[in-house]
Parts: structure tokens; sequence; C-alpha cells
């Protein structure tokens, strides 16, 4: 992943954020979503952050407008297994070789959305964050066949499939 | 719904202003180019119900759940996760 912003430093950038106070970052740590995402499309670039105490959460914050914040995870936090499947229409707002997978990890970070329910949260694993770890190119992947990948987290802490 | 056949090249007008052509059909999908007015949406029918979907997701930090049992249980996620990845490392 590249680098995450840093909170209370000093860098090129800094924005004041209503969540983290005031945020540093250095323009390669910067994501760059070439369509924002449904429901923000002007948002075009973002900062990934990290907190020790909150991982493995990725607050991704944007840059144009402080107030909004996505807090997502790595898919395969909530499902081990998870398989990425690219339109042809991501790969290439991705920047990606049409000729092979992206790996999850290695050529690209795969982040779920946390979305708030009830006294807790689910995700919606057919709509990831995708970037392009090579080239920080970013999107969200939304699979156009039937809405069916929630998962919410239960009050033992495991992610359970929504019906 | 109005039903229309087209062929590669071929076009519809929606609303006097916004141009759908047919770019390019093969066995299971249609490749569609769209020229619209800059103020005009255009946006995949799953892509619409997820711009509702992320709204609630930006509302997320403003409810105050991550100072919640929700930190928690994610630190538990943590620790399974570490558990997993030394079992892995140790097979």
């Amino acid at each position: 992943m590249t680098p995450c912003a840093e909170i209370d430093s000093g860098p090129a950038d800094v924005i004041q954020t209503p969540h983290f106070g005031q945020i540093g970052w250095d323009r390669t740590a910067e994501l760059f979503l070439p369509g924002g995402l449904p429901g923000f499309e002007d948002e075009r670039r973002m900062i990934p952050v990290e907190i020790p105490a909150h991982r493995p959460l990725v607050f991704l914050q944007s840059i144009e407008r402080p107030d909004v914040c996505f807090v997502s995870l790595p898919v395969r936090t909530v499902l081990p297994g998870y398989e990425l499947h690219l339109t042809e229409d991501d790969r290439a707002a991705l920047g990606l070789d049409e000729t092979r997978d992206p790996e999850i990890g290695t050529d690209v970070l795969c982040l779920a959305l946390l979305l708030p329910h009830g006294g807790s949260v689910e995700v919606n694993l057919d709509a990831p964050i995708v970037i392009n770890l090579h080239n920080s190119r970013c999107v969200q992947s939304i699979s156009p066949s039937t809405l069916s990948g929630y998962y919410r987290l239960n009050h033992g802490g495991a992610w359970e499939a929504a019906c | 719904m109005l039903i229309l056949r087209r062929r590669v090249g071929e076009a519809i007008i929606v609303a006097g202003d916004v141009e759908i052509e047919i770019i390019e059909i093969s066995r299971t999908r249609v490749k569609l180019g769209i020229t619209a007015p800059r103020g005009v949406a255009v946006t995949r029918r799953e892509a619409a119900a997820i711009a509702s979907e992320n709204h609630t997701a930006a509302g997320l930090l403003k409810t105050g759940v991550l100072e919640t049992d929700l930190v928690g249980l994610l630190a538990n996620i943590s620790t399974k996760m570490a558990k997993t990845d030394r079992a892995a490392a140790d097979m």
C-alpha cells in the first residue's frame, strides 16, 4: 500500500479534518479516483489514513471535502477466500493489464466500506474499493449481479452473511 | 417500455440532447457510447444503488460508532488475523 497519511505531521500538504484534526501527507500517498465514487463523483483525490489503535481499519479521507471520510477494511479480513472480479471498465480505469487477473495485496488493495447497522456495522463485498498499488488509481468496483455480498459484524466479533 | 432495434454505429436520442450510440456488439455484451450535457448524470443501474449506500457509509464516523464496542470487536478480528498469519507461516 502507498504510504499512509500522518496525523499532526508537517509534510507537503495539510488539511484540517473534523475526525482526525490536522492531517499532513506526501503527494505520493494520494489516491486518484478517475470517476470519484457513486454519490461522490467530485471526490477525485483521497488519502488513506491508518491509526494503529484501529487496525485493520483504513480511513479514506477526501482531500477536497474534509468532512467526507469513509471507514474501510481489507475484504479478506471479512472473507478470507474473497476473489476479485473486475469489469473491463474497472480495469481500464485502474490502468490494469487485461491479460491477467490482479492479485490482492500484490497488485491491488481491496477494501470494503463499513456501513452502520444498528449498533454494529456491515460491509458490501459486491462493491469494494480497489486501489492499484502500482499507480494509486482507485475505483469502486460494483458487481452488476444481484447485490448479495452483505456481511455483518456480530456481537461475537465475527462476520456473518446478511440474508 | 420502449424497445428499439439498432445496429453498430446507429444511435438513439433521449430528451433531445442525450445521444446513445451502439459502439460494439459481442456475443454477450454491448458497448455503448453516451454523449450528454455536463449536468446530466449517467450511471450504471447498480452504481445508482451504491450511491445511496456510500452516503450512509460516509456518515459512519458521525454516528460515533468507533467509540463503541465496535473497536473491541475489530481488535478481536485483528488478533484473529495475526493468529491466522502466524499459523500460515508455521505451515
